[in-house]
């Protein structure tokens, strides 16, 4: 058994009870999964139309921002925009509770208690407690049923540090690393499997492993500080980003007489 | 999809267009796949395996910028030629994978 150049004969049973089997059980978990999820996502929460305005009209100054220096609007429009956007942040109109009264402590709600919040940051976990528990539950299903013999031989070498993970539960200490236990290849599946769940689910699909380890937490956290911000505060910093960018505006359209004439030699170049 | 294209942060990007684009990924993918399957059958072992994968990675790269990209890449995938070369961690995964099963199938089972 320590020579390389003896192959091992497996029996072809293994193959057919074994190899197949356990990637058709991870493909239709993996869809499994996905279903799930979408079936557990509750409904996006409505929210009351003084809400959605004040959101909204963050957006709006935001659209408008970015674009301030090479904007599509001529130049009344966008300072018009600009300035009434500006007075109505600073005045408060579109906040959800009407303008601040002066006497009230403005104090944001609280994450834990504001319901708001506690909806985004259960959809995040409710999502990780689906990926992981199919994970474990199949790792413990093969270690149980499929343990103890060589199930295929790897076509690439590897080191032998790689020999205590992949042939685990085969008491041989010369044995070639390339030949793997099952659960070797349901890593193999684990990671190969990603490309074939983007073919059938489509891209964004809840069965992606690779998602999972790339972002574990951050992905659950960023939902909760939206709704739990607040937005007096938000609308004053915004109103200062709005008046930074009207400093930098310019408007596409400056002096397009000259470059038009220039482009088709009118005008001498400058 | 961020900041770092100069054409984007213009918003000269159509973003539907991007995304029906990326329709490549399913070309990029099948094409692991068959590469892996074929280096599994020939019975390709060790670097000769990884090598066909670059050559199957590069000749799909040739199709797809001589037939879909018509020779300008930078038109139709954000990343320019660096993106529609590199097959991504999915694909090689994927080209393992399927390598590892055929070659099994042939090889080493009777």
């Amino acid at each position: 058994m320590s020579n390389n150049a003896v192959s091992l004969y497996l029996d072809p049973q293994i193959r057919d009870w074994v190899l197949f089997p356990i990637t058709l059980v991870m493909i239709l978990v993996g869809i499994l999964r996905h279903y799930v999820v979408i079936l557990l996502q509750s409904p996006p929460k409505k929210l009351p139309r003084a809400a959605i305005r004040e959101q909204r009209a963050l957006v709006r100054s935001q659209i408008l921002r970015t674009t301030s220096t090479n904007s599509p609007i001529p130049e009344s429009f966008y300072k018009s925009i600009s300035q009434n956007l500006s007075q109505a942040f600073e005045a408060g109109t579109y906040l959800k509770d009407g303008p601040p009264k002066a006497d009230a402590p403005s104090t944001p709600p609280n994450p834990l208690s504001d319901p708001n919040a506690m909806d985004g940051m259960m959809a995040g976990m409710k999502t990780q407690m689906v990926m992981m528990v199919p994970q474990m539950i199949i790792m413990g299903w093969i270690n149980f049923f499929f343990q103890g013999f060589v199930l295929i031989k790897l076509p690439f070498p590897l080191t032998l540090g790689f020999k205590s993970m992949l042939q685990r539960g085969i008491e041989t200490p010369d044995m070639d690393v390339r030949w793997v236990s099952s659960l070797s290849w349901y890593f193999l599946n684990f990671f190969g499997l990603n490309g074939l769940y983007r073919l059938i689910l489509g891209g964004d699909n809840a069965a992606d492993a690779s998602r999972d380890m790339a972002s574990p937490f951050a992905a659950g956290v960023p939902q909760a500080p939206g709704q739990a911000q607040d937005y007096s505060k938000l609308l004053k910093a915004e109103k200062d980003n709005l008046e930074l960018a009207e400093g930098l505006y310019s408007w596409v359209g400056k002096d397009v007489e000259q470059r038009v004439l220039r482009r088709y030699g009118k005008l001498p170049p400058s | 999809m961020s900041a770092p294209n100069p054409d984007a942060a213009a918003h000269r990007i159509y973003m539907l267009n991007v995304q029906h684009n990326s329709a490549l990924m399913t070309v990029k993918f099948l094409s692991a796949c068959f590469a892996g399957a074929t280096a599994g059958i020939l019975g390709l072992q060790n670097w000769l395996g990884f090598a066909l994968f670059l050559v199957s990675t590069l000749l799909t790269s040739v199709f797809i910028y001589a037939v879909n990209c018509k020779g300008r890449p930078a038109k139709y995938i954000p990343g320019g030629l660096w993106e529609l070369v590199n097959p991504g961690q999915d694909n090689m995964f994927s080209f393992v994978l399927t390598w590892t099963l055929f070659f099994g199938i042939v090889h080493v089972y009777d």
